[in-house]
């Protein structure tokens, strides 16, 4: 396959192979749920091919989309390939996970849908097809977090919608803006045009407000911990891996890549993640909701993930492109351990918790080295990202900043450990016994775990990927 | 073999053999232990061979700014085969000690880890790479104190997040020093102290003294002595934690920053330290059980070692270099003293025991050989660093030295209350049976306790060999033109008189005690019940002062503000859409659903727009 066309698949093997997801559905179980992991398998596959032309040479891939641009540069595969390997975990758990529930078929159209316009917006080089992508991902989102169909479950649904979606319309006003200005809506084409001067505040705040409620950071983020009433593969998709990427990705395509923005953007970036690392840990540490104390965490991280690629140093860039992917294996790690316990105790309360350590050894071990990798441990892979998003603020001669978000780290050891020792450690409170769960979901967690720690221990290959993404989007080689 | 290969295998055997041995089903813990004992030894004999050797290595790792260097010398060298040493010697102590625990493997493998990791932060030459392998030892501390028993996790947490916090502490110091210097290479960093640098000092600096057991970051070990086994608190916080937190802080003293005399943060650093010496052995002072008030004294020690090295002249780096080895032996040698009493009287409270010195001949020997190190009493060891501590402290103001000498007073009180308590006096019925330890356990003990009197009788060789070949070449040219020289009796005679007097003060002081309460366990109550001192004993039981009890608190205090802002916050997303909802309703009106009506609407709309494009 040409590589053209190996961006066209990685866009339009989910995305229209999810489309027959229901039809195979009404004939055999058993094969929707294969081709579902095949479709997203397909979609990691065309990533992974994509990687050797651009990785290996300084080449960046195009392909055209309805007559918009599609680009495949370094930033574009890493994220894609990083996207794809853990949605393809997520949808091999979720097989035992929603077995049990009515619907199915729409589960797992808008799961394949999901990370298919995920892929498309990861690929694409022009705002408007950027934009529409961004609104599938809105959609999918929507049905997937009311899946269960609850009264409360909806409101709950349309409140993350309508609070991504206001901020998709300010951004797409900020895109116009960015239109009116430059003519164009390609992104290179506006490049060019902006050479090199920075683009207005209006229009930096007004997308601003697109990439923070779609990233769930202050003061947009409390949609993200509600929205844990959807089934634990999809918060794990969403709240991990992949949704709340989508606006830490946009943010580095568009002002790391692409644009530059006045200091003040760069200070109320970094005053807005700082606010957003301390105060969602702090509300981490009061929740007694399993799966939303680690959305909570998510929220906690993202903001370094921000930190980062706000920070305009090598450094700090490399950082955060590591951050996308430790993040995204830990964390994911941890939803669907909580998934777990969720699944054989039928609660999330952590105060009916205690004891699981002896019921489910390997859930177990999993949740405590995926927290050790968000906390920043080493071995695991966590450590080298969280260090140098650190660096990487110090070295913008922001040393407060970076203090700031040591203080958000050692929040982070505080609240995961209190998850821990209260659902794994200690007494069982309610003297039940529940069970370890099924094979495939305890070995989907132990494989993101294993990932989280060979990601840290083989730390050279990642993070050669990232930065050879990184000398690629700050212009170094040409 | 080569340099590379050589001092990876240093790295990373160990661990490997510990993964190896986790595999091991626990029916075969004699194989988990022979294995653990192959590994322990191999590591031993990999790091004491690379003595004399210089090397750098420089492999790929975290992208082109970041290589993983490692460098051999003799300073690594010897903080390293230290820690092999006592590694191999608490790992022979534990075959006996662990054979019946529950989590045997565990206790191994973490050992071994533990053991690959200090190799790796003290080969590193690359600060991100040392604090990659310093940070991996919370996992194995967490794991090797959590194994205590079932409620031991708590204590695990507390040694964590304390542990965690200042870690963190140390990569904000290190990001200091790369926003400074652009390098992390250490054989590059020599920062003048000026700028950003005197900030990433101290955050440094709180990493290395947290690592070594130093007040404020000290309030787990006592608690860990209570619920860890006891060959972890031989192992990790007597001696290999503070054989790494005093190789950095020396490193970032002696080479790392320009640090004179004149700068403030060598009177910080000697502050700390004495601060640390005293409040820790009145703690000690007043404990009854046998290894809560050794790890009080784990802490203590570690202020000597901060005081010699924070005086930043040669004799006083000197001083606390060469404590820090002998620390480690007489403290680890003392836990194990402990662990045998544990083993043997099945009880660690001093209230319980008495009289087994008889019992435990060999056992009481050892406990007379390090207390009497630890205290200061010629001609061991402790004795030697200790005064060259009190030199350096002197050369820098009398307060420094009276607060020393203050300490071994109290330091040596202590042990005569310990020792008294535990091994001497009346014995209890149910303690008559108690025999001596196994040989296993006697033989890690004996050896150590042979290098307390080596290390003292013939300390020209510590001193001499591997302690001032540590020393930057500018300090040691300092000393030799000032004429100082380290080993052999202190030259200042009015010194050693002073410590004369504190050890037989301390002698009097007990005798009194034990004349008042007729008892060795409460002979210094009467120190603990003194005007003033009582007040402030009573809170500190109650943890009153315990940093991590005030932290914790403080941190419940800003959740709750956070989760306040987080409420207020989510209110106003959602008071958003409800304006919307109001605003539509206003607008609802107009939709009657009436065609006529919306054909009315529409024509007074066309009209105006007419009217609008006319103009």
């Amino acid at each position: 396959m040409t590589e053209p066309s190996l961006i066209l698949a990685a866009i339009l093997i989910p995305s229209l192979g999810a489309l027959l997801l229901p039809l195979i559905g009404a004939a055999s179980k058993r094969a929707r749920n294969a081709i579902a992991a095949l479709l997203v398998l397909g979609a990691l596959a065309a990533n992974v091919a994509l990687m050797p032309s651009v990785f290996g040479s300084s080449q960046i891939v195009e392909a055209s989309l309805v007559g918009l641009r599609l680009v495949a540069d370094r930033l574009a595969v890493f994220v894609g390939a990083t996207s794809s390997l853990i949605s393809l975990i997520i949808v091999i758990y979720s097989f035992d996970y929603i077995e049990h529930y009515d619907h199915q078929n729409e589960y797992y159209l808008m799961v394949v849908l999901f990370l298919g316009s995920m892929m498309g917006l990861v690929f694409s080089g022009n705002l408007i097809l950027l934009f529409i992508f961004w609104e599938l991902t809105a959609i999918a989102s929507w049905r997937l977090i009311g899946y269960f169909r609850k009264e409360s479950d909806v409101l709950r649904a349309n409140k993350a919608f309508l609070v991504t979606v206001f901020g998709a319309l300010l951004m797409l006003l900020g895109f116009v803006m960015l239109w009116s200005a430059t003519g164009s809506f390609d992104l290179a084409e506006i490049k060019s045009h902006l050479s090199g001067s920075p683009i207005s505040d209006v229009a930096l705040v007004l997308i601003l407000v697109g990439i923070l409620s779609k990233s769930a950071t202050l003061p947009f983020h409390t949609w993200l911990p509600d929205a844990g009433v959807a089934p634990s593969p999809v918060t794990s998709l969403l709240h991990a891996a992949v949704l709340v990427k989508i606006g830490v990705y946009v943010f580095a395509r568009l002002f790391v890549v692409n644009f530059a923005y006045s200091n003040f953007g760069h200070t109320l970036v970094l005053v807005l993640a700082a606010a957003s690392a301390l105060v969602s840990a702090g509300a981490a540490l009061i929740e007694t909701d399993l799966k939303r104390i680690i959305a909570y965490s998510t929220v906690s991280q993202i903001a370094f993930i921000f930190l980062g690629l706000a920070s305009g140093t090598t450094i700090g860039i490399t950082g955060a492109l590591l951050y996308i992917l430790m993040h995204g294996l830990a964390k994911g790690g941890l939803f669907l351990c909580a998934g777990i316990v969720e699944h054989q105790t039928h609660t999330k309360d952590i105060t009916r918790l205690g004891g699981l350590r002896h019921q489910m050894p390997i859930t177990a071990l999993s949740f405590l080295l995926c927290a050790l990798s968000v906390m920043g441990v080493p071995p695991l892979g966590g450590f080298f990202s969280k260090a140098m998003v650190i660096m990487g603020a110090a070295d913008a001669g922001r040393p407060w900043i970076a203090a700031t978000f040591v203080v958000g780290a050692i929040f982070t050891i505080l609240y995961l450990f209190r998850v821990f020792n209260r659902v794994f450690l200690g007494e069982s409170a309610s003297g039940a016994h529940p069970r370890e769960g099924s094979r495939t979901m305890v070995g989907s967690v132990a494989a993101l775990t294993v990932l989280s720690l060979v990601a840290g221990v083989a730390i050279n290959w990642p993070g050669k990927l990232a930065e050879l993404a990184v000398t690629q989007m700050l212009g170094v080689v040409k | 073999m080569t340099p590379t290969l050589h001092i990876l295998l240093a790295i990373c055997l160990a661990p490997a053999l510990a993964l190896v041995l986790l595999l091991i089903p626990s029916r075969a813990r004699s194989l988990r232990e022979a294995l653990a004992v192959v590994a322990a030894t191999a590591n031993l004999g990999l790091v004491a061979t690379t003595f004399g050797q210089q090397s750098r290595i420089e492999l790929p790792w975290l992208g082109t700014s970041f290589d993983l260097s490692l460098r051999v010398y003799h300073t690594a060298s010897f903080v390293t085969t230290a820690a092999a040493g006592f590694g191999l010697l608490v790992t022979l102590y534990s075959l006996p000690f662990m054979r019946k625990h529950s989590a045997h493997g565990a206790h191994y493998a973490l050992m071994l880890l533990s053991l690959g990791m200090a190799n790796g932060a003290v080969f590193s030459n690359n600060l991100l790479l040392l604090l990659f392998f310093w940070e991996g030892l919370l996992g194995t501390t967490y794991g090797m104190i959590a194994i205590g028993h079932a409620g031991a996790f708590k204590t695990a947490t507390k040694a964590l997040i304390i542990s965690g916090i200042t870690d963190l502490c140390l990569m904000l110091g290190i990001a200091l020093v790369w926003a400074q210097a652009h390098t992390l290479t250490m054989t590059n960093l020599r920062l003048p102290l000026e700028g950003m640098a005197p900030a990433a000092f101290v955050l440094l600096m709180i990493g290395a003294i947290s690592k070594g057991g130093s007040m404020p970051f000290h309030s787990w070990i006592p608690d860990a002595a209570v619920d860890a086994p006891t060959p972890f608190m031989a192992f990790l916080p007597a001696s290999i934690e503070k054989l790494l937190g005093i190789y950095l802080l020396s490193r970032l003293a002696l080479d790392l920053f320009e640090l004179t005399p004149q700068s403030w943060l060598s009177t910080l650093m000697m502050v700390v330290g004495s601060v640390t010496i005293l409040l820790a052995v009145l703690m000690a002072l007043i404990q009854k059980d046998y290894k809560r008030l050794l790890s009080f004294h784990a802490v203590s020690q570690v202020g000597y070692m901060i005081l010699g090295i924070g005086t930043a002249v040669p004799i006083g780096i000197v001083g606390g270099l060469f404590h820090m080895i002998n620390h480690a032996m007489y403290k680890s040698c003392l836990f194990l003293t402990g662990g045998a009493v544990e083993r043997q009287a099945g009880s660690t409270d001093l209230a319980s025991l008495g009289g087994i010195g008889r019992k435990m001949p060999i056992t009481f020997a050892c406990f007379i050989v390090a207390a009497a190190s630890i205290s200061g009493v010629p001609p061991f060891n402790g004795f030697f660093s200790k005064e060259l501590v009190y030199d350096g402290a002197l050369e820098r103001g009398t307060i420094f030295y009276l607060v020393a000498v203050a300490g071994s007073f109290l330091t040596a009180a202590s042990f005569l209350k310990l020792g008294h308590a535990a091994f001497l006096g009346p014995r209890d019925k149910k303690n008559d049976g108690v025999r001596e330890a196994p040989g296993a356990m006697l033989f890690p003990m004996l050896v150590i306790a042979g290098f307390c009197i080596f290390f003292g009788v013939n300390n020209a060789f510590p001193i001499d060999q591997l302690i001032v070949p540590m020393l930057p070449e500018h300090l040691i040219a300092e000393a030799r033109s000032a004429g100082t020289h380290f080993s052999g009796w202190p030259s200042n005679p009015t010194l050693v008189a002073m410590t004369a007097a504190a050890l037989l003060g301390a002698l009097i002081n007990h005798g009194f005690g034990v004349k008042l309460y007729g008892s060795g366990l409460h002979a210094a109550d009467h120190i603990h019940d003194s005007p003033g001192l009582r007040w402030v004993y009573d809170r500190a039981e109650r943890r009153w002062f315990d940093p991590y009890e005030l932290f914790m608190r403080g941190s419940a205090y800003f959740a709750q503000a956070a989760n306040k802002i987080d409420r207020a916050n989510d209110w106003l997303v959602v008071g958003l859409g409800r304006l919307a909802q109001f605003a539509s309703r206003g607008v609802r009106a107009a939709h009657t659903g009436n065609t006529s009506a919306y054909i009315v609407w529409s024509l007074i709309a066309a009209t105006f727009i007419v009217i609008y494009l006319g103009q």
